[in-house]
């Protein structure tokens, strides 16, 4: 039985588009999909009204009016079926219509809701909403690696973007660029990257990876690795970087300075510089790179590679200052006067204030790794304490640990499923030997006679409050000592502004610089900020994005033209490898023996490019692969029929997309009214054929629309792919031919040219082509 | 909320919620059982009725959306002297085993007997492709019917 709702009898199209604007509403024509629907419960929202629009008078009709046939929307499927016009002159409709389940079905159903019907995969129709596919709202397609005999043979089509693009800060299409490794075009996927990452090999070796975490195949044994596979593209560009780092072949004239070489003023600087600007970046340390060159351990992030990188900027023209005295003889006044536009990237290197007794004798963990062989002189064989249980803690720890310290314990507020440093690094900390003793916060430094003994902390009950905001609950009662000589803390960084001169007025809060969200500009007009001076401490590869938007935002402020890549419309079907996708294990990066290891050795290796193809294989390339199961909509594609809704008028095929849960682009409000299909030219045929299961009560494995005899013949097949399918390749071999038995085979090649079947669905293109060529000998007869 | 149904060749007044079929509303209001609550998605035609004209799908319609129809169901074709002969040529050709879908094929019969006299074998098989027999009684249907056509032409 039905879950109750409150029902409408529309009478205008205006009354039922205002019921469904206000959402929660549901359409009802003939019915027969939408019942099955909610009887099921296969949607994950059941509608709280149903609009009828049975009740609007006028829409049910077929005429001819000055060489064009109207069909109402809510005309049924029999009529159009048994019209004697439809049957002469619009054959392949009224084949199509007859083609539809039962005499039953087809005397309540309408064309209407034939075209606009929901998916009839599996997955998608198990009740109780089963399974949440990624056409629900969910993330995943079950039948890629499921049951999918009945689906695309012409690859996939996604609702929105994957999982793991939306979790990369800079929102790199991942399953792009994998499809294009697997296709062997890597210098595709290095565009792909470099669309919004200019310094792969870099992050490839120090990110997060949040895109990994977020991967799909997690749920049932290891994502896919995109960390390696990123890394192996990016030392691709790097073999390759003549390509890719080229100096603009057009100057645009304008000028412009950037604050900082780290990743955020790099990245900005390559974006700028590639659009034909001159841009010129001042840093204060001696040499590029910013957290990448100081901060970042060595043996995560060789060094020698961030200098390429510099090199690889400089040789696209821009210029390093470095040394420079940015707020001391270089003035930000100043470098508004001589630029067209001024970033600010000086990221985050102060050290915070804690307050607790004795922290002046503990050792800012930054600073310790910016100097880390004067420190560690010594030091070697002394007991290390760490605070704090981020990224950079796990780096202070080893690298201290590396450098020879005779133990290494780190302690943090959180417990340890909280640390907010990634698996992968702490599992590296405890694989070296770092004893990791989570949940206790700073009391104070014990020393004795001016000399460090240990470091008392508390236990840290909480570290959110209710509300979410962070405020420590401690229990003083409950303290203990961690013995050591040295004390690292690296519990956070501030940011240094002292560079601002009292007299330059720049919006600013809680110490940061504030910025506009979309351009990242500065309460000063020409003035941008970017990377964690604006986001706080974050990670590398937010640093890249911020910069990249910066860049966006300085283009958009000079008038001048943004870079970016050719961009190839992420609306195109995607495809993955049936086989490769089947391994279950993910390609790890060799490392050097834990003996083997150094402070300023490189742990990991970059994989063999075949590795990484292996690698790209196993990606699902999330999309939804189930397909269009309409009858008449290829024969309104075949006869390039208009739809008119209360909207638009739109050609058959724009009507087609892949939505959660529509088959359409038809908006919340949007009716279908009519269809209008111009009258083919005198000595054409149209002609359409389904083949499935059943003669009767069936969707079809493959069906096909023809119309032939005209200088440009129209093929269109549907239930082999996502939306119905156009075939341009068939209609090529057939413009100006006669058709006879090598040509309609010659047709049915050429539309099943481009198939990538799913596991199950090969079978499909032999019944497409065959079923095409009949088609076509059929209308000689 | 009420609706009124031309039920049979009577008007019929029934009070039903917005989310009962057409099916629901005969069995539940009005304990007329001939069409049957069987798969209810609209896949085997035990639910036939035959509304302003044409064999439909009683489980796939909504009741509220039936106010002011005409309705027919094996009820009121069986107690019709007129449709004798084509209960009793089922009957005679004995075309249902467990019987449960064939007040469905009945319905389906009627309504193409109504708008097609003289109905071919390939006429009948098409009229009945939307119903469903899982005794498997298919071949029998069609002469069932061709033989009630001949009577009742006669």
């Amino acid at each position: 039985m039905l879950r109750s709702f409150e029902h409408k009898n529309a009478k205008s199209v205006n009354e039922a588009a205002g019921v469904l604007e206000l959402g929660n509403a549901a359409l009802i024509a003939g019915g027969t999909d939408l019942l099955g629907t909610l009887k099921d419960n296969i949607l994950p929202d059941y509608p709280g009204t149903i609009v009828n629009i049975k009740t609007i008078p006028g829409l049910e009709y077929i005429k001819e009016e000055n060489g064009t046939l109207k069909i109402g929307a809510l005309t049924k499927l029999a009529d159009i079926a048994a019209s004697p016009t439809v049957q002469r002159k619009y054959t392949a409709l009224a084949q199509a219509a007859k083609a539809v389940a039962t005499p039953h079905l087809r005397d309540m159903g309408t064309i209407g809701g034939n075209i606009a019907q929901l998916p009839r995969c599996w997955y998608f129709r198990k009740s109780d909403n089963r399974f949440p596919c990624l056409r629900k709202g969910g993330t995943e397609c079950f039948a890629a690696t499921g049951e999918n005999r009945y689906h695309s043979i012409l690859g996939g089509w996604k609702t929105e973007t994957s999982q793991c693009t939306a979790a990369c800060p800079a929102g790199t299409d991942i399953p792009k660029y994998l499809s294009q490794i697997r296709a062997g075009d890597m210098d595709g996927a290095a565009e792909t990257i470099m669309k919004v990452n200019p310094m792969p090999m870099l992050t490839s070796r120090v990110c997060a990876h949040f895109c990994q975490q977020e991967c799909n195949r997690c749920q049932k044994d290891e994502g896919v690795q995109s960390g390696a596979t990123e890394r192996v593209v990016g030392d691709y560009i790097l073999a390759n970087a003549d390509k890719f780092y080229k100096a603009p072949a057009k100057e645009t004239g304008k000028t412009i300075a950037i604050i900082g070489a780290g990743p955020a003023g790099m990245s900005a600087a390559f974006y700028l510089r590639k659009a034909g600007n001159k841009v010129v970046i001042y840093d204060t340390k001696p040499e590029a790179g910013g957290m990448l060159r100081y901060a970042i351990p060595a043996y995560r992030l060789p060094k020698d590679l961030v200098a390429k990188f510099a090199s690889l900027l400089e040789k696209m023209g821009i210029e390093f200052k470095l040394g420079a005295k940015i707020g001391d003889e270089i003035k930000p006044s100043d470098l508004e006067k001589n630029y067209d536009a001024v970033l600010y990237a000086t990221g985050a290197w102060k050290r915070p204030v804690l307050g607790f007794s004795g922290e002046d004798l503990a050792i800012f963990g930054l600073d310790f790794l910016v100097e880390v062989k004067n420190w560690m002189d010594g030091k070697v064989g002394q007991e290390v304490v760490v605070m704090g249980g981020g990224n950079v803690a796990m780096d202070v720890a080893v690298t201290a640990k590396r450098l020879g310290a005779k133990k290494v314990k780190l302690t943090c507020l959180e417990t340890r499923d909280k640390m907010p440093a990634s698996g992968e690094e702490v599992a590296r900390a405890i694989e070296e030997g770092i004893e990791i003793d989570p949940g206790w916060g700073l009391s104070q430094v014990v020393s004795e006679n001016g000399k460090i003994v240990g470091l008392e902390v508390k236990r840290c009950l909480s570290t959110v409050d209710a509300s979410g905001r962070f405020n420590p609950q401690y229990d003083e009662n409950d303290k203990k000592v961690l013995t050591g000589e040295n004390i690292l803390l690296a519990t956070g960084q501030g940011i240094d502004l002292s560079y601002l001169d009292e007299k330059y007025q720049i919006q600013l809060n809680r110490g940061r610089i504030v910025t506009d969200e979309d351009s990242n500009e500065t309460s000063r007009p020409g003035v941008f900020g970017a990377g964690d001076v604006v986001n706080g401490p974050a990670t590398v590869i937010g640093s890249v994005a911020s910069g990249h938007k910066s860049a966006n935002g300085i283009s958009r402020y000079l008038g001048v033209d943004y870079f970016s890549y050719a961009n190839a419309s992420n609306k195109e079907y995607v495809f993955f490898d049936t086989e490769g996708t089947k391994n279950p294990i993910g390609l790890k990066l060799k490392e050097l023996d834990a003996a083997a290891r150094a402070v300023d050795k490189e742990d990991s290796m970059t994989p063999e490019l075949s590795e990484g193809v292996t690698e790209a294989k196993r990606c699902l390339n999330c999309a939804c692969y189930a397909v269009n199961p309409s009858d008449t909509a290829p024969a309104l594609i075949a006869l390039d029929a208009k739809i008119v809704t209360n909207h638009r008028t739109l050609a058959a095929e724009e009507l087609f997309d892949v939505n959660e849960p529509s088959n359409t682009v038809l908006g919340k409000d949007e009716i279908i009214t009519e269809i209008q299909i111009p009258q083919p030219p005198a000595g054409s045929k149209s002609a359409f054929t389904k083949l499935a299961l059943r003669k009767s009560i069936d969707f079809p494995v493959v069906n096909v629309a023809v119309l032939v005899g005209v200088e440009k013949p129209r093929i269109a097949l549907n239930a082999i792919a996502p939306k119905p399918y156009r075939s341009l390749k068939a209609e090529a071999v057939l413009a100006g031919k006669t058709i006879d038995e090598a040509t309609a085979t010659a047709a049915g090649e050429a539309a099943v040219a481009d198939i990538q079947p799913l596991a199950a669905t090969k079978y499909k293109a032999q019944i497409a082509k065959t079923l095409l060529k009949r088609t076509l000998l059929g209308t000689t007869e | 909320m009420t609706i009124t149904l031309n039920l049979n060749g009577k008007p019929t007044d029934l009070d039903v919620k917005t989310n009962y079929t057409l099916q629901e509303a005969l069995q539940f209001k009005l304990g007329l059982t001939g069409a049957k609550h069987m798969c209810n998605k609209g896949v085997c035609g035990s639910c036939t009725v035959i509304k302003d004209g044409r064999a439909v799908l009683s489980c796939q319609i909504l009741a509220v959306e039936c106010d002011g129809s005409t309705v027919e169901t094996v009820e009121g074709i069986a107690a019709q002297p007129k449709w004798k002969p084509l209960l009793d040529a089922y009957c005679k050709w004995d075309a249902m085993q467990c019987g449960y879908c064939t007040p469905g094929f009945v319905v389906s019969a009627k309504a193409l007997l109504d708008s097609n006299p003289h109905p071919t074998e390939d006429e009948c098989k098409e009229a009945l492709a939307g119903n469903i027999c899982i005794c498997g009684t298919y071949p029998r249907h069609a002469q069932a019917i061709l033989d009630a056509a001949l009577v009742m032409n006669d």
